[in-house]
């Protein structure tokens, strides 16, 4: 168990990040639904927090004087909770506009066009 | 200060006092007062004069006359000249005399004789005036006016330089247009004033151009200075000045001829002399006093004090100015009706007189004739004043005849002074006419024989003696047509011979001038006094001319200026001394002043009886033989021809006054339409040119810019506009791809760097 934990460094986890981020940013790319872009953006925010994690492990943990520091940890759980919020400003928005033209299809969001 | 100097200086402010005195007090003083005030002035004025005289003449009585290096004064020895700095002026004549604007007095024997003329003929005119004006509402104003003409005229004659004299010049031609215009309610009286300032302007710009040709060749214009610098010009050539210049006769004679145009508006000559007979629109006692003795003698007194610095031209054109006025005004003096219009003639013709002595040469003839003349045209012009008042204001001769009966005193005054200025024997005019034309005839002989004997025709000089010998035949024949139509014969108008009746006040002036008529022209030495002033000038004048050249030039040297006049007294009646002025071919002269007198004696003396007699004849009944000789048609247009005046004024009035008045208006219209209207239509084109251009500049430049950065906005705009889809996907795309060529471009470089 160990061993193979051992194995694992900073990259892997970086990687990680750059996979999630990869399928993210296709989500948002290629998903005509609302939700589904919601969905790619929550994936590009995690391996956001995947990175700042993962730094924090390695890089602090690893080469700091003293004690302990957290902070890739609380600025995570800082973007998991504005996640939280950007979705449920994000869901209503969604609503109002489902209200509207009965769709979440964003390609039908043309109102912005120049 | 010399005695006479300071009393008459006394006499010349006196009448300024009295003046002074009438202007705030006039009115509060009243009638007869305010006229008695004027009248007590001017008889200290005339006692100051009389005492000066006999201070003159007695030569010397006051102290020594020492001032300013000055020769002792007195009556033939030599004059008192006071200069006193008054402007600054740079430059100068000498260095005790440094560069200045004279004012100050110069009192020689003329002078002295001037002063006793004009304070006696003024306190005469005063006297004369309190009677005659008695009924007038403006009875002080008179007085004052008449009180600054006093002091004018007397600051005129003590004047020692050409600026006083200028300045007292136009203060006396104010007073004659306040006494012409003195009844200014009547249109012809204001107009004859205006008139007669006028005329007189013109003439005094050519004394202006005068004085300042001498000032600005001489920085000096103080007449014995001038008389010393220029004391060659009479013989004709060029005149060295002191600083070596030499002053052409060419500017010398005009500068003599822009004098005499002063002298010509001021003493009434040919063509400036259309003013004097409208002048008798004033008060007659004005006119006797000034437009018949003094002011009108202004003229030939200034020519007599410029005489030394005359060339020949300029004298010539004096003498032939003088024959033409004095031809005219006998002419003209033989048809008028009007009482004082035929002595305002008469006057003309006799200031003619003058002028032509003085252009001739004959000096003393000139002014002799002037102070005689003052006398008997005083008399005849207070003859007419009272016969004017007893005809209650008639002037036309038309309506008078008899009236002798009537105004005995008047009438017999009156012949006095007609038998005066007709040059009868024993009568003061009778000397100085016979000098007169004595010089004339000796000029005429003279001249003529230079002409010969330089091969020339002569006939022309004996015009100079002819005309004034044939316009003395003339002069006595028209003045005793006066008297003969006011006062012999029947009466023509029996209402206003009803009513005639004599003024007591006014015999006093009249036989005081009557006597002064009679005995004027011997008894009184004024041909003394004037042969004194010559010796005076001539010999200040040499020692002023010996100390400027000094040690210098060595001998003594010999003033000039008065070479071409003719010696005063026959050679036979006082022998010639050392000092005579005369530097000339003098026994040649005194030939010719000789001859003068054979042709006086045989052409001139009977003149007056001639004249007189036929006048007498003719005018026995009145109008009836000249009614006759009307009836031919040729007679009745020469008359109606001398009646107008020879339609002087008609001319003058086609000539210059519409002339001028049409031509300014062409002048005038010329200006609007070119240069007025020119430059309002020009500022317009331009006002119109550079709004255009600017509006051009707002249209293209200004709006240009303000349209381009709202085209280029919305060019921008419309160019950027399909980036803005509003499809979300894409522009995460454009993101995406926007940060993956950032990345791929910061490896890139980061790889190569």
């Amino acid at each position: 168990m160990s061993g193979l934990l051992s194995q694992v460094g900073l990259h892997h986890y970086l990687i990680l990040a750059a996979i999630l981020f990869v399928c993210g940013l296709a989500t948002m790319m290629l998903k005509r639904n609302a939700i589904g872009i919601l969905m790619g953006v929550e994936l590009i925010l995690n391996a956001a927090n995947v990175n700042l994690v993962a730094f924090n492990h390695y890089r602090h943990a690893a080469g700091a004087a003293g004690g302990i520091r957290l902070d890739g940890q609380v600025f995570a759980i800082f973007v998991i909770v504005l996640a939280a919020a950007e979705a449920a400003v994000a869901l209503a928005i969604f609503l109002s506009f489902y209200n509207n033209f009965t769709t979440i299809d964003v390609e039908r969001a043309t109102q912005l066009k120049g | 200060m010399p005695l006479p100097a300071l009393l008459l200086l006394i006499s010349t402010l006196l009448p300024l006092a009295a003046f002074g005195v009438l202007l705030f007090a006039g009115r509060r003083l009243g009638n007869p007062l305010a006229g008695m005030v004027g009248t007590a002035f001017v008889a200290g004025s005339f006692a100051c004069a009389i005492a000066a005289m006999i201070f003159w003449l007695s030569g010397g009585a006051g102290g020594p006359g020492q001032m300013a290096g000055a020769a002792e004064w007195g009556a033939g020895k030599g004059p008192i000249v006071m200069p006193i700095a008054w402007l600054p002026t740079g430059g100068g004549i000498s260095q005790d005399h440094p560069g200045y604007l004279d004012v100050g007095l110069y009192v020689d024997s003329l002078t002295v004789a001037m002063f006793s003329m004009i304070t006696l003929v003024a306190l005469v005119v005063h006297l004369f005036s309190i009677g005659y004006m008695a009924h007038d509402r403006n009875f002080p104003r008179f007085f004052t006016y008449l009180s600054l003409f006093c002091f004018s005229m007397l600051g005129l004659v003590i004047g020692g330089t050409l600026l006083q004299i200028f300045v007292f010049w136009e203060l006396v031609g104010l007073c004659s247009y306040l006494l012409i215009g003195f009844w200014h309610e009547k249109r012809s009286a204001a107009n004859a004033a205006t008139k007669a300032f006028v005329t007189n302007r013109i003439g005094d710009f050519g004394f202006l151009i005068g004085m300042g040709i001498l000032f600005y060749h001489l920085g000096n214009v103080s007449l014995p200075h001038l008389h010393a610098m220029l004391h060659t010009a009479g013989l004709g050539g060029p005149v060295s000045l002191a600083d070596g210049t030499k002053f052409a006769p060419g500017l010398l004679t005009i500068m003599g001829v822009g004098l005499f145009m002063g002298a010509m508006g001021k003493s009434a000559q040919f063509p400036l002399h259309t003013w004097l007979p409208d002048a008798m629109e004033g008060p007659t006692p004005v006119s006797a006093l000034i437009h018949a003795a003094t002011m009108v003698a202004a003229g030939v007194y200034l020519v007599g004090r410029i005489f030394p610095i005359l060339t020949p031209d300029a004298k010539l054109f004096i003498a032939i100015i003088g024959c033409a006025t004095l031809t005219i005004g006998a002419l003209v003096a033989l048809v008028q009706s009007d009482i004082k219009r035929v002595l305002a003639y008469s006057t003309i013709s006799q200031l003619g007189y003058m002028m032509l002595a003085l252009g001739l040469g004959s000096w003393v003839g000139g002014m002799f004739h002037l102070l005689t003349h003052a006398f008997f045209k005083a008399l005849l012009f207070l003859g007419a004043g009272s016969v004017i008042v007893a005809a209650g204001h008639e002037q036309e001769m038309v309506r008078f005849g008899g009236l002798w009966r009537k105004i005995p005193v008047t009438a017999v005054t009156f012949l006095i002074a007609v038998l005066a200025i007709a040059g009868t024997p024993f009568f003061s005019g009778f000397y100085s006419k016979e000098m007169i034309l004595r010089d004339a005839g000796a000029f005429s002989a003279y001249a003529a024989q230079s002409a010969l004997n330089h091969g020339q025709s002569a006939g022309g000089y004996w015009l100079f003696f002819i005309v004034p010998t044939a316009v003395a035949y003339l002069t006595a024949f028209y003045m005793m047509r006066c008297w003969m139509l006011t006062f012999w014969g029947k009466p023509r108008d029996q209402k206003l011979y009803a009513h005639a009746r004599e003024s007591a006040v006014m015999y006093v002036p009249l036989v005081l001038l009557a006597v002064l008529s009679i005995i004027g022209g011997k008894f009184l030495g004024i041909e003394d006094l004037l042969n004194w002033s010559m010796r005076e000038s001539s010999q200040y004048c040499t020692q002023l001319l010996a100390k400027d050249s000094g040690a210098a030039a060595g001998g003594e040297m010999k003033f000039a200026g008065f070479a071409t006049a003719w010696p005063a007294h026959l050679p036979n009646e006082e022998s010639l001394g050392e000092d005579e002025p005369v530097v000339r071919e003098r026994t040649a002269s005194q030939r010719a002043q000789i001859e003068g007198h054979h042709l006086v004696l045989q052409f001139a003396f009977w003149a007056f009886a001639v004249g007189m007699g036929l006048a007498g004849a003719v005018y026995w009944k009145g109008y009836a033989v000249a009614e006759m000789l009307l009836r031919i048609p040729p007679a009745r247009w020469i008359r109606n021809w001398l009646y107008r005046g020879m339609y002087f004024d008609e001319l003058y009035q086609v000539v210059w006054v519409d002339g001028i008045i049409l031509g300014l208006a062409a002048i005038c219209r010329g200006f609007d339409r070119r240069v007025i209207d020119g430059a309002v239509n020009g500022t317009a084109a331009v006002t119109r040119g550079f709004s255009g251009l600017a509006g051009w500049i707002d249209r293209w430049v200004v709006d240009g810019m303000v349209n381009g950065a709202g085209e280029l906005a919305h060019g921008f705009g419309a160019a950027m506009r399909s980036a803005q889809s509003g499809r979300i996907r894409l522009y995460v795309m454009v993101l995406m791809a926007a940060v993956a060529l950032g990345l791929a471009g910061a490896v890139l470089m980061a790889l190569s760097g």
